[in-house]
This record gives structure tokens, C-alpha cells and sequence, in this order.
């Protein structure tokens, strides 16, 4: 972000408490003053995370009345977006009186405010989506709109053209649970994983049904115990529709969740196979067991094993790299192998056999990596 | 290469269960004393460069930093050096260039000092261990000594242990007018005393940066996931294993006596 001036503190305490607790992963693009050369900044660039994208609001407080509430520029896209009205005309067949809440009762002294009034305002985008999405002129879509709207958590993204609509939909799979899967918990944030069907629908008549585009995205953090990259998705045929889709994903997703809690157990096993061969790992990871690293000797050349194991172990063997105790470069640093993945392996061994294996290969690979440090730099003794 | 039952027999075998992984917060706190700028033991045909203690030492936070960082990006290195008193030299980095400018400043000073207070030292990895544990990350420090004659005072509370700390001693050879092993075990009691996990000291008087180079390795050890000292199995060799002579073995036979060949 580019060097600004600070907030006054009742905005930096808004914006703060925004960041610290929104149960979503909003962020601040940019930040800058009203005013030119202005003492303070009073303005911001919010990205509010939407249907696995973001939408960018200008949050417009002023540095001079830092009490008043802001003012939102809404994207360009969006300009029939116009919350405060849907506001006014729900509250006034209610009661005649027209007010949209958490800006009317704005106070300025209860830091939570501005994330109260952002969720508000990000809930009535989400309707706003959905009803444009219900205008798209198309029985098919229709169909698979509102079959799919009845989800709980599906957010609907809609940017219209004058030869077309793409619709693009965002649905979490439910009943993943992952928090409960792991134990000890290692992830703060409630972990998912979202399909995301895109689809173009052409305006005018049309005999084909569209095709969706389909992905599946999940949550960074669940990246080290579960890789959504590695699951094919079902093609889409003709027959289908989104609700049976998911159906199937869902059943298919399930699998892959049990295969993945029983990868940590088959990848910790591995790595406390190798104390008999290689001493006590100096550090491993117990919560995943994606690495460890170990300390060998040869002779008086000391070298650390760091070992990376793939998702797909054992079908895929694990990484091995090595670094020089004893060898240092130009910056000091010491001698690192590129990675090995080359070396006898079978997954069909056990894990005192891989273990076995992998120490056998490194007795003359060791060998190797010294003559290829003492060949690089002379040996500090 | 002997078999044979051995300490590690009595330990439990090496396991490691599901719980969460802290990144480490280490504080290195290095002796610049005068001893400091003695010269290490240079072997092999390069004999014509000087090395220092704290050359070798510097070299050591080097390499001990850069295959922390390799294992997890998350650990994290902060730098102190013990004069005639304490002091902090950097607050915490993950950053291997950081790291390496932070060690290109330590110094040997011209100060002669006769005794030696790590009250500050203790102080400062309990306050910053607060933090950490805040952070989800673990606190340790590694203390770099180097005199042979004295060594540091303190004064700890008896039961607070808030942080580890483990030792790495480098000491000249022990004569008339040096005590190496009495500083020895004194550290090894002050180590003991304020450390929470299992800590570990080492000492080395043979002036080989080898040795150094691979005491600081066994330091790279997670205080959570140690054993005890004396049940240390590593760096363990790999090497050719010698397969009985003579007669079919099986499998399983040839597994029973690889496995024993390595305990030790």
C-alpha cells in the first residue's frame, strides 16, 4: 500500500476492529486523505470478498467531522445497486418511516460499527445479485437459479452484456466440517471448499442449454492437508442439472475428505519410521506430517535430510533435499542439494522398507552432494 | 560399527502425536568477550586462515537460521551479545538477509570484563516469551559462551520457567588457571533452573568449527519434540550396513539385525 497519513483514531479504531473480527476475509486497498496534503486520511478502498472474487467500496469518512458516518462509493458496475432505498421502500410499508439502521445510529464511539454496517450493506448486494440473477431471461437458468438459491451460504455473481449474461455461481458444499476432522484444530477460520459454475447464457432465442464452466476452490489454509486442484470434477453432460450435480460432488468430495484424514495418518506413520535409520527427527510436522528433517553423518561430513512428503504418498515417494553442514557459498549460506525425487521407490513397500531404501540410496548420494559442495565452494574446517 | 543394547534402549521410541506446531521466537545471545576472539583450530590443508571463536560462531547463527528457515518459514531469529554486560541487538526476523547483516556486526569489544550478569538476558526472554506465546509461537534462547575462568550470575526466581534455554560452551583446555568444567556445570544448572522444555548444553575444547557446526545442529531440535539429553541418537551414520556373512537370511532377519546394528 502506498505511504499515507494516518487516520484519526476513532476511523483507525473503526477500520481496525473491521479487520481484526469480520467473520470474512475483508481487505484494505488503499488508504488516502480528502484533502490535498491533508493531515489525516479519511478515505479508503475496501475489497469485500464475494463470490471467491472482490468488490471494491470507497469508504468516505472526513477528517474533519470524524464522528459522522461515512459515505459508500459503490462500484461502477453496480449502479442500480441502491441499498438505502430498498431500505426505505421495505421500512415503509412497515411503518412510514423510512430509515436504514446502522447508518441512522451510527456512534462513532463503538468501534464495531463499521463492520455492523458493512455486513449489512454486503447482505443487501447479495440480494441485490440474486435478483438480478432472477430477471435473466432464460427458463433453463431460472430453473437452476432457484433450485440452487435454496442452498444455504450460494452467492450469485451476475454481469450482463448486450449479447449475454454471465452467471456466475458460488456454492459451498456443506456437512465438509473440516475443523472437526483435524485434531488438535490447527486452522482459526472455518475451512470450505465452494463450487463455482460459470455460465454464459446467451440473449435471444436459443435451443441449447448452457453449459457451465465448473471449478472447485477451497479455502488457502486447507491447501496442506487436502488439495482441491487434485480432484477431477465429473464432466457435465446434457442430462444434468446443478442440484443432482452437487449431489454427486458431494458424495465424491466425502470420499476424498476420508482419503485425506487417513494421508496424515499413512504420512505420519512414514515419518516415524525413519528414527530407527536416521536418529530422532530434529523438527517434524504433527499436524499434517508434510515434512521432517534429519541429521546424518558420513565420515566427518555432517548433512541434514529435509524430507517433503506429497499428498498423494505413497503413490508418490518424497522429496529429499540436502543441505551441507560444513559447505558455504559466497553469502555464507550453506550448500543446498536441488530437490531428489528420483530414487528407488515403491508404494507398495512398507514404511520400514521405504525407510530402509531411502537411507541405502543416501549412503552414496550423500557422497555425491559432498564432492558437489567441496567442488563448489572450499570446505570451511 | 558395534551393535549392542545401549542408553536409547530405555528410552520410548521416537513418536510423533497429532498436536499443534508452534514456530519458534530464538534468542541468540552471544559472548563478545575477550575470549571470544581466541583462535579456533584450523585442520587440513587451509591451515593459513585465522579463525576466530566468533567468526565460527557467527558462521554457526548462519547456518543454524538457514536450515531453521528451511524447515518452516514461520521460525524466527533475534540477536543479543553478552559485552561486560547484556544488551539486544535486533528485534525478530524470519528473513535469512536480515539475519546474515544482523551476524556481520557482532564484534569482539576491547573491554575487559571480569564477571558477568545474565539477570537482563533472563528478563528480557521472559517479557518477549509472553509475546510469543500470544503468538502461538515458542520461545527459546540459545546462549553462546565463551570463558573459560567465569561464569554468569543471575538472579531467578526458582520456579519461574516462562522460556528454554540451551548452551553451547566453547572453552579452552582445562589447565591451572581456568576452570572450564566448573563454568561448565554452572551453566548447565542455570539452563536447567529457568528452562520450561528439555534443554540442551553443549561444550566443545578442541577449537573445531566441524564440532561447533554440528553441536549448533543438534540445537535445531524443537524443545517440544526433544528427548532427553542423554537419549540423543543423532547424527546417526549413513553409511554401507554390514549384512550378516554366509546363509540365506530373510527378510525379517536381515530387518532384526539392521535395526539393532543402529541402536546406540
Amino acid at each position: 500500500m502506498a505511504p499515507h497519513p494516518p487516520l484519526p483514531p476513532p476511523i483507525a479504531a473503526q477500520l481496525n476492529h473491521l479487520l481484526a473480527y469480520s467473520p470474512l476475509p475483508f481487505k484494505v486497498e488503499q488508504i488516502w486523505s480528502g484533502c490535498r496534503n491533508g493531515r489525516y486520511s479519511d478515505r479508503f478502498t475496501l475489497l469485500i470478498p464475494f463470490c471467491l472474487d472482490y468488490i471494491k467500496w470507497d469508504v468516505i469518512f472526513s477528517a474533519y467531522h470524524p464522528s459522522a458516518v461515512p459515505d459508500f462509493i459503490f462500484s461502477a458496475e453496480d449502479v442500480d445497486f441502491n441499498p438505502l432505498l430498498e431500505a426505505h421502500e421495505k421500512e415503509a410499508g412497515a411503518n412510514g418511516l423510512a430509515v436504514a439502521s446502522p447508518l441512522v445510529d451510527w456512534n462513532y464511539k463503538d468501534p464495531s460499527r463499521l463492520l455492523n454496517l458493512v455486513c449489512h450493506l454486503r447482505d443487501s448486494y447479495v440480494s441485490y445479485q440474486k435478483k438480478k440473477a432472477e430477471q435473466v431471461d432464460d427458463e433453463r437458468m431460472r430453473f437452476e437459479i432457484s433450485t440452487v438459491l435454496a442452498r444455504k451460504g450460494t452467492e450469485i455473481f451476475v454481469a450482463s452484456f448486450p449479447d449475454r449474461d454471465e452467471v456466475k455461481f458460488t456454492i459451498p458444499i456443506p456437512d465438509l466440517e473440516f475443523n472437526k476432522l483435524v485434531t488438535p484444530c490447527p486452522w482459526k477460520q472455518e475451512q470450505k471448499i465452494y463450487l463455482q459454475a460459470s455460465f454464459v447464457v446467451a440473449k435471444g432465442y436459443t435451443t441449447t442449454a448452457p453449459v457451465p464452466r465448473l471449478k472447485l476452490v477451497s479455502t488457502q489454509d486447507l491447501k496442506p492437508f487436502l488439495n482441491v486442484d487434485d480432484i477431477k470434477l465429473i464432466p457435465w453432460s446434457d442430462e444434468m442439472c446443478m442440484l443432482t450435480y452437487l449431489s454427486d460432488l458431494e458424495v465424491k468430495l466425502n470420499d476424498q475428505v476420508v482419503e485425506a484424514v487417513a494421508g496424515v495418518a499413512k504420512r505420519r506413520r512414514f515419518i516415524e519410521a525413519l528414527s530407527p535409520f536416521f536418529g530422532r527427527p530434529l523438527e517434524a510436522d504433527p499436524v499434517f506430517c508434510r515434512r521432517a528433517s534429519v541429521l546424518g553423518i558420513s565420515g566427518v561430513f555432517t548433512f541434514l535430510v529435509h524430507f517433503s512428503i506429497p499428498l498423494q504418498f505413497p503413490t508418490k515417494q518424497p522429496t529429499l533435499k540436502l543441505e551441507s553442514v560444513q559447505h558455504f557459498n559466497l553469502n555464507g549460506l550453506p550448500i543446498v542439494s536441488s530437490p531428489i525425487n528420483d530414487y528407488p521407490w515403491s508404494p507398495r513397500w512398507d514404511n520400514t522398507e521405504m525407510a530402509e531404501r531411502i537411507y541405502d540410496f543416501l549412503v552414496d548420494e550423500c557422497l555425491n552432494f559432498k564432492k558437489y559442495c567441496s567442488e563448489k565452494i572450499p570446505a570451511t574446517q | 560399527m558395534g551393535g549392542g543394547a545401549t542408553d536409547a534402549s530405555t528410552a520410548p521410541p521416537y513418536s510423533l502425536p497429532p498436536s499443534l506446531f508452534m514456530p519458534e521466537d530464538i534468542l541468540f545471545c552471544v559472548d563478545i568477550g575477550p575470549e571470544s576472539g581466541r583462535q579456533m583450530r584450523v585442520s587440513g590443508p587451509k591451515g593459513n586462515n585465522v579463525l576466530t571463536r566468533l567468526d565460527a560462531i557467527k558462521q554457526a547463527l548462519l547456518l543454524f537460521a538457514h536450515a531453521k528457515l528451511t524447515m518452516c518459514m514461520d521460525h524466527r531469529f533475534a540477536f543479543s551479545y553478552l559485552g561486560s554486560s547484556f544488551s539486544m541487538v535486533k528485534e525478530f526476523t524470519n528473513n535469512i538477509k536480515s539475519v546474515a547483516e544482523v551476524v556481520r556486526t557482532l564484534t569482539t569489544p576491547d573491554v575487559l570484563s571480569e564477571d558477568v550478569d545474565i539477570t537482563k538476558l533472563f528478563e528480557v526472554a521472559n517479557c518477549e516469551g509472553n509475546k510469543s506465546r500470544a503468538l502461538g509461537h515458542l520461545f527459546r534462547v540459545v546462549l553462546i559462551y565463551c570463558r573459560s575462568s567465569v561464569w554468569p550470575q543471575y538472579k531467578w526466581p526458582a520456579k519461574q520457567k516462562t522460556f528454554t534455554m540451551d548452551v553451547v560452551y566453547l572453552h579452552d583446555k582445562p589447565g591451572p588457571d581456568n576452570c572450564p568444567q566448573l563454568v561448565y556445570d554452572a551453566l548447565g544448572d542455570a539452563a536447567e533452573q529457568v528452562s520450561e522444555h528439555v534443554s540442551y548444553i553443549f561444550e566443545t575444547g578442541q577449537g573445531l568449527t566441524r564440532i561447533l557446526f554440528r553441536h549448533m545442529c543438534i540445537l535445531l531440535a524443537h524443545p517440544i519434540q526433544r528427548c532427553a539429553q542423554d537419549d540423543i541418537d543423532m547424527p546417526k551414520p549413513v553409511v554401507k550396513r554390514v549384512l550378516p556373512g554366509g546363509g540365506d537370511g530373510t527378510m525379517g532377519e536381515e530387518r532384526a539385525v539392521i535395526s539393532n546394528l543402529f541402536k546406540h
